[in-house]
């Protein structure tokens, strides 16, 4: 009888019990604390409940991965200190007002990583391999639909199956020092904002100024570089990162401009050329607390401080730099064609700062929060001479969806000042003093993420980018090359599932 | 002469002297000698259960067991789907040796809903080890069984279960007055009436804390002679990423006075004529509420009698004065920035060590025992 009810019977006659008991429960509340009901008393329908043998699929709605357990093969591995991870996301992106041309583009991105704890192995303590893989299919569609320099989507990237990180870390100090040494892709722990890496946009990861100016968009994905990195806590709420890394992860990116990843097709380049870069960043955490850290009592009721990082960073690259608008002479390199003006090596500045702004309770899903990032590079031989991302998230913005983020967010960039010369002596140089000449973009973004199960997340996305390109011509839709990209909007869905 | 003082240097005088103050009290507590850390085992056994959540110190050398061995339990299994986890591992401090210690059947027929290990362990000086159920066919509390106790030999052979209609999801750390063979075990049980996690679940004061009065015969299983409530109406509901939360910490001290932590509530509770009482004292006294505590879970005595009450929704252990209800100091235990706040989720557990110069404690975001001293 207990299992022969149909589904819907056994929630009719949970939810008839389940009232019961709340029933009862008032009714208890209202008596005096002598005459407490027993719940022993009550029947109980969780005593009717059985135990069902478990398999590869049980809890497939719940569970934190779509495939749980591999029908016991990563707990296997995890027994042997290796795990196993593998994401896929899928988009779909549409221009449907503005840019270069209406339509839309399927990209997904499958990421598979593995990882080994050298003492879990067996063998020493403190020490992680890490090495990760991705499928990178469909096709980018910034490039074809907007034309926007602020691209649509941080998956983007030309096809292709490559290498993306394979690195080695030891602690070396218990867990106030590391190194990692390898190939590695910045953006996983350099400039990063916390609230900013929600939304759809490449540039609120790694963002526009490394993207532009950096050979081949630097070491990030769907790229890497060789080098070390070294991070140390410098006290409870501070630390220091900072590493060297080979320059240009194509080897050469002068090869093909156009389409670096061409170069370094499968990740595997090894590339030790271009200079080398140097990277580092302090981060400050304000109101985030350490282990160990000791708290004398507060009044009841007391709420603590509101959590906050602030990171400021630079890199400079050794390698020599051309100007964007002179060359070896002074005069324009669009009326000559000697060679550039060289300058000595490369770098940028920059800030990110991200902080809670409002918890309704300590221990509360629901924050608001707010993240700012700004970083400058000279504007005498970067494309972007400064680039800005700012936005707000909101976790649990409704009742009952602990996990959906909604964000608004605006991205900044401005091109160098002589790049956007440089824009100015083609037009005179091919006889159009209308040719548009360069100067910034903005883009608008919004989005809402929804966790429909822990493995399974659904984004939706608008964006909205004025100026599309940074005032770039509309060239060749527009024959007399004297028009800009009108501005676009674009809509997006997003899926991301945890394997 | 007179001397004079501006108001701004007055007020960081009193700050300065507030400071000290407060420092100097918490150097008294039994916090403040705690010195480090110190990560002792992955706590993950080869059938690759997860969660670890109930920590018990064995007083007695016997079968697989040796004194001052740590018995930690898995509430999750493989899948990390909670009201799953089926296995015990033991921790032996001195070989620094972590092995499986039992593995009971998930479907244990005696057992409605069948096995999901929780909080609620205990090794007696007899050697037996009782062990509570809190489980689960999916992960979630719409498939929660009541559950049941168990009773496990000290190689770790089930021999005997105990369930009943005032058994309902046993999930808190037991308080247990042992005189070897007579023993006086609480439990909390937070699953009465509790639905699904879906929505926003409803809060229901159904929780009870139920004694049991056992009688360990020599060389025989233990008996239930008595069963009592002697608390009830305690806060408990559903959720969706932990399970369930109730009342979990139990500590039996001073004056016959049962102190339980009230999740819901952020408070903890004394329960008086604990061990002798007949019916329900209710909720019990208030002895200390809000403050630095925040959702706390298992519960812990001092050498000197304070307690320690791990936090559910921050990676803190709190030390509390019984005797005044004085909130004392808190530490960091887990600071996981991972979590909103730090460490939220990840603390259950928590036990003195047998010379009282630290406490272990685990941690379930990365499944590992932790000894701080």
């Amino acid at each position: 009888m207990k299992r022969s009810l149909p589904p819907h019977a056994r929630r009719l006659l949970s939810c008839a019990i389940a009232s019961g008991l709340l029933l009862a429960g008032m009714a208890r509340a209202e008596q005096s604390a002598g005459n407490d009901i027993n719940p022993a008393d009550v029947p109980e329908v969780d005593q009717a409940i059985k135990a069902k043998p478990d398999s590869q699929w049980t809890g497939w709605w719940n569970r934190s991965t779509l495939l749980g357990d591999m029908g016991g093969l990563r707990s296997a591995l995890g027994r042997q200190g290796i795990t196993v991870g593998l994401t896929e996301s899928s988009e779909y992106l549409r221009n449907v007002s503005g840019g270069l041309q209406y339509g839309g583009q399927y990209q997904g991105l499958a990421t598979l990583t593995l990882g080994l704890d050298t003492q879990r192995a067996g063998w020493w303590d403190g020490g992680s391999f890490n090495v990760s893989v991705l499928d990178i299919h469909g096709k980018p569609f910034s490039g074809q639909y907007v034309g926007s320099i602020q691209t649509a989507s941080g998956i983007e990237a030309d096809r292709a199956s490559r290498l993306w990180e394979a690195w080695f870390q030891q602690q070396l100090n218990g867990e106030r020092l590391d190194l990692k040494l390898g190939q590695q892709s910045l953006d996983q722990e350099f400039m990063v904002s916390q609230y900013g890496s929600l939304f759809m946009g490449t540039m609120f990861g790694w963002a526009a100024v490394p993207s532009a100016d950096m050979p081949a968009g630097g070491p990030a994905y769907p790229l890497s570089g060789l080098g070390a990195r070294l991070r140390g806590k410098i006290g409870d709420n501070i630390t220091v990162l900072g590493g060297a890394f080979a320059g240009d992860p194509t080897r050469d990116v002068s090869q093909n401009p156009s389409d670096p990843q061409q170069l370094n097709k499968y990740g595997t380049t090894f590339s030790r050329h271009g200079g080398t870069l140097f990277i580092g960043e302090l981060q400050y955490g304000r109101n985030l607390p350490s282990n160990g850290a000791l708290e004398t009592p507060r009044p009841l009721n007391g709420v603590g401080g509101l959590p906050g990082t602030y990171k400021v960073g630079f890199w400079y690259l050794n390698q020599k730099t051309p100007d964007t608008r002179w060359d070896v002479n002074g005069q324009p390199l669009a009326l000559n064609l000697a060679g550039p003006q060289m300058h000595e090596g490369n770098y940028s500045i920059y800030a990110v700062a991200d902080q809670t702004v409002w918890r309704p309770a300590e221990d509360s899903s629901k924050t608001l929060n707010v993240f700012a990032r700004a970083m400058a590079a000279p504007g005498d031989r970067n494309l972007v001479s400064f680039s800005a991302n700012a936005g707000i998230t909101l976790t649990a913005p409704f009742a009952g969806r602990d996990n959906d983020i909604a964000g608004l967010a605006v991205g900044y960039v401005k091109v160098g000042n002589h790049q956007a010369g440089n824009d100015l002596d083609n037009g005179i140089a091919n006889g159009n003093p209308l040719y548009p000449a360069r100067g910034d973009e903005t883009q608008i973004e919004a989005t809402y993420q929804y966790q429909l199960t822990p493995w399974w997340q659904w984004q939706a996305d608008l964006q909205y980018v004025r100026n599309v390109g940074a005032g770039a011509s509309a060239t060749p839709s527009d024959y007399t090359s004297t028009q800009k990209i009108p501005n676009s909007w674009v809509v997006g869905l997003k899926t991301t599932i945890t394997f | 002469m007179k001397a004079t003082f501006s108001p701004r240097a007055l007020a960081a005088a009193v700050t300065t002297l507030l400071a000290l103050s407060g420092a100097a009290h918490a150097g008294d507590t039994f916090l403040a000698g705690i010195k480090k850390h110190m990560v002792l085992t992955n706590t993950v056994p080869d059938n690759g259960d997860q969660n670890p959540y109930a920590i018990a110190v064995s007083p007695i050398t016997a079968g697989k067991l040796k004194a001052g061995d740590v018995l930690v339990d898995n509430f999750n299994n493989a899948a990390n789907l909670q009201g799953l986890g089926s296995t015990i591992v033991n921790y032996r401090p001195d070989s620094k040796e972590m092995t499986l210690f039992a593995q009971i059947p998930r479907t244990l027929e005696q057992c409605p809903g069948g096995v999901g290990l929780s909080t609620a362990m205990t090794v007696l000086k007899s050697g037996w080890v009782i062990v509570g159920s809190t489980p689960s066919n999916d992960g979630m509390t719409d498939t929660k069984g009541a559950g049941c106790l168990m009773v496990l030999d000290t190689n770790g052979k089930l021999v005997d279960v105990w369930s009943g209609p005032d058994i309902n999801d046993p999930w808190g750390n037991m308080a247990v007055i042992d005189n070897g063979d007579k023993v006086t075990l609480f439990v909390s049980n937070a699953g009465f009436g509790v639905g699904s996690a879906k929505g926003t679940p409803p809060v229901v004061n159904l929780a009870t804390v139920l004694r049991l009065d056992i009688e360990v015969p020599a060389g025989q299983p233990p008996k239930v002679l008595k069963r009592t409530v002697v608390a009830s109406g305690f806060g408990e509901q559903a959720d969706k990423s932990v399970f369930l939360i109730g009342p979990t910490g139990l500590v039996y001290g001073k004056d016959d006075k049962l102190y339980v932590s009230d999740a819901l509530g952020n408070r903890i509770s004394e329960i008086w004529d604990a061990a002798s009482r007949d019916t329900s004292a209710g909720i019990g006294r208030t002895l200390t509420h809000d403050g630095l505590l925040l959702r706390p879970l298992a519960l812990t005595s001092t050498p000197q009698g304070h307690l320690l009450a791990t936090n559910g929704s921050n990676g803190k252990v709190v030390e509390i004065d019984p005797a005044t209800g004085e909130q004392l100091a808190a530490r960091w235990i887990d600071a996981n920035k991972a979590q909103t706040p730090p460490g939220s989720g990840d603390l259950f557990g928590i036990a003195i060590t047998p010379q009282g110069d630290g406490f272990y404690y685990v941690t379930d975001d990365n499944n590992n025992l932790v000894l701080a001293k």
